[in-house]
C-alpha cells in the first residue's frame, strides 16, 4: 500500500469522490478533498501526490483558485492537474489550461477511458520527473568536480606562498558578498545567484599564476624593485597560460569566469592597472570586484613584507584611492555591505 | 409492483440507465446501490424552492442544479439528468422562466425515483 503512488480527488460532491476512488483504488492510494483549501492542505509539500483531479465548481475556494495557487507555487510542473467538469464555461477551461491544466475530464465519466487516459499522464510524468532528477544529479556531480579541480588548483598555490593559501579562499567569500551586493544596487550589474556562485567560486584561481613567481620575489620581506614587480605583475598572464591549457577539466562558464578574472584582477578603474592597462567597463564587473575583494584581504592580512591593516584604515585606503582607482558603484556597494564583509572576513580569519 | 422488484429493476423501469451506472463503478452493483443512497440524501440536502426561479440572483440555485446535474449523471439518474442538464443551461442562458416550467415538470419523476431508492434502503 505505502509504495502506491496517490491521486488525490477534489470534489464537494461526495459521489463524484466516490466514483473516482472506485476507478482507481486498485492501483493508486487515493486522498479525497471535499473543498479547495483542504486540498491545497493535502498537497502542501508532499512529493508522491501523482496527479490532482480537480473539480472547477466549488464552494469556499473553487477549482481555478486551486489551480492558481499550484501554479504560483510551481506545483503544476511536478503533477499532473485533471480538471473534472460537467461542460461547462470555455473560458474557465480555457484559463484552467494557461494555468497548468494537463487535460479536462467531463462528466458523466467514462471509467475505462478515464482510467487509460490519466494513467498515461501520470506514467509520462513520472519518466519526465525521473529524467529531471538524473539530470539535475549529474550537474550536482559535475559541479562538485569542478569545485573540487578548482580547490586542487588553489591548494597548489598554498603549497608555493602560505599566505597566498588563505588568501584566495578568503577572496571566493568576500568575492561573493560583495559580486551580490553590486548585483542587487546596480540593475546594469544584475546577475542570478548561480552566477555570483560560479564568480565566487573562479575568484579562488585569480592567484593562480604565482606558481610561476620565483620564489625569492613571492616571499621577499622588503619592498620589490622595479624589475622583481614587472615579474610580480606576470602572474596574471602566467594565470591564464596555466588556464589555457586545462579547459577541459572545466566547466564552460567557470573557464570563461577564471581566465577574466585571472588576467583583469589588477585593472583599475582609471587604466592605470595591469596587463592590459583597461578602464572602466571594459574590465568586466566580476574582475572589478575581485580587485575590491583581493586589496581588501592582502591589506588586512600580514604578508610578509607589512603588518595587517585594520578594517577601518584599509576601508579607508581603498575609498581614498591609495590602492588604486576602482569603480565608483562598486566603491558604493562595498561601503553598503562593510559590515558583512569585516564579519566575514573576521571569521574566515579566526578559523 | 415495486414490492417483488429490485431496486434496479424498479429503477430502470423509471427510466434509470442503471446498466451504465454500474459499468461507471466498474461493474460493482452493491456499490453503486449504496450511491444512490448517497444520491437521496443529496436531493434531500439541496432543497429547491420553487421560488428561487422567481429571484433576480439565480447565482445559487445554478450551483445547486449544477451539482444535482452532476451527481445524477454520475449515477446514470437519466431523466434527472437530462432534466437538469436542460435547467442549467436555461439559467444560464438568463431564462428562468423555461427553467422553472421544467424543474416542475421533472419534479414528480425525481421525487418518485427518490421514493423508489428510499422504499429499498
Amino acid at each position: 500500500m505505502q509504495n502506491k503512488k496517490k491521486i488525490l480527488i477534489v470534489d464537494d460532491i461526495e459521489i463524484n469522490r466516490v466514483i473516482l476512488s472506485e476507478i482507481f483504488k486498485e492501483d493508486y492510494e487515493i486522498l479525497e478533498a471535499a473543498d479547495g483549501r483542504q486540498a491545497l492542505e493535502m498537497i502542501g509539500d508532499d512529493q508522491n501526490i501523482s496527479a490532482v483531479l480537480l473539480d472547477l465548481l466549488m464552494p469556499e475556494m473553487n477549482g481555478l483558485e486551486v489551480l492558481r495557487e499550484m501554479n504560483r507555487q510551481g506545483k503544476t510542473e511536478m503533477m499532473p492537474v485533471f480538471l473534472i467538469t460537467a461542460a461547462d464555461s470555455e473560458q474557465m477551461l480555457l484559463e484552467g489550461y494557461h494555468l497548468g491544466a494537463v487535460d479536462v475530464i467531463r462528466k458523466p465519466f467514462l471509467a475505462h477511458f478515464l482510467k487509460c487516459r490519466i494513467s498515461n499522464v501520470i506514467e509520462l510524468y513520472g519518466h519526465r520527473n525521473e529524467l529531471e532528477r538524473i539530470v539535475e544529479e549529474q550537474v550536482d556531480r559535475l559541479s562538485n568536480l569542478n569545485r573540487s579541480l578548482v580547490e586542487t588548483l588553489a591548494t597548489v598555490i598554498e603549497f608555493r606562498d602560505g599566505e597566498s593559501g588563505e588568501h584566495v579562499k578568503r577572496i571566493s567569500s568576500l568575492t561573493k558578498i560583495l559580486m551580490g551586493q553590486v548585483s542587487k544596487m546596480y540593475q546594469e550589474y544584475r546577475m542570478s545567484k548561480e552566477e555570483i556562485d560560479k564568480i565566487a567560486m573562479s575568484s579562488i584561481l585569480h592567484d593562480v599564476g604565482k606558481v610561476s613567481t620565483p620564489d625569492q620575489i613571492l616571499n621577499k620581506p622588503g619592498k620589490l624593485t622595479k624589475e622583481e614587480f614587472e615579474i610580480m605583475k606576470q602572474h596574471t598572464v602566467k594565470g591564464c597560460e596555466i588556464l589555457c591549457k586545462i579547459p577541459h577539466i572545466m566547466e564552460k562558464g567557470l573557464y570563461d569566469y577564471s581566465y577574466d578574472i585571472c588576467r583583469h584582477h589588477h585593472e583599475r578603474w582609471d587604466g592605470r592597472g595591469y596587463p592590459d592597462g583597461l578602464s572602466g567597463d571594459d574590465i568586466s564587473i566580476w574582475a572589478q570586484v575581485v580587485s575590491v575583494a583581493d586589496v581588501y584581504d592582502a591589506l588586512t592580512s600580514e604578508r610578509v613584507y607589512k603588518k595587517a591593516f585594520s578594517h577601518e584604515k584599509a576601508v579607508q585606503m581603498i575609498t581614498n584611492g591609495e590602492c588604486g582607482t576602482f569603480n565608483p558603484k562598486v566603491l558604493e556597494a562595498f561601503g553598503a555591505c562593510i559590515e558583512k564583509i569585516e564579519r566575514k572576513s573576521r571569521k574566515n580569519k579566526e578559523t | 409492483m415495486g414490492v417483488f422488484m429490485g431496486l434496479l429493476e424498479e429503477l430502470r423501469e423509471l427510466g434509470v440507465n442503471t446498466d451504465e451506472g454500474v459499468q461507471r463503478l466498474m461493474g460493482n452493483a452493491s456499490l453503486y446501490e449504496r450511491m444512490l443512497g448517497t444520491f437521496t440524501k443529496l436531493m434531500n440536502e439541496t432543497s429547491i424552492e420553487i421560488e428561487e426561479f422567481d429571484r433576480d440572483d439565480c447565482t445559487e440555485l445554478i450551483e445547486k442544479t449544477h451539482a444535482l446535474k452532476g451527481a445524477s449523471g454520475n449515477l446514470s439518474v437519466t431523466p434527472v439528468y437530462d432534466a437538469y442538464t436542460e435547467i442549467v443551461n436555461l439559467l444560464r442562458r438568463g431564462n428562468p422562466g423555461e427553467a422553472k416550467a421544467l424543474f416542475e415538470k421533472v419534479l414528480p419523476i425525481q421525487t418518485e425515483i427518490v421514493q423508489c431508492i428510499e422504499r429499498h434502503k
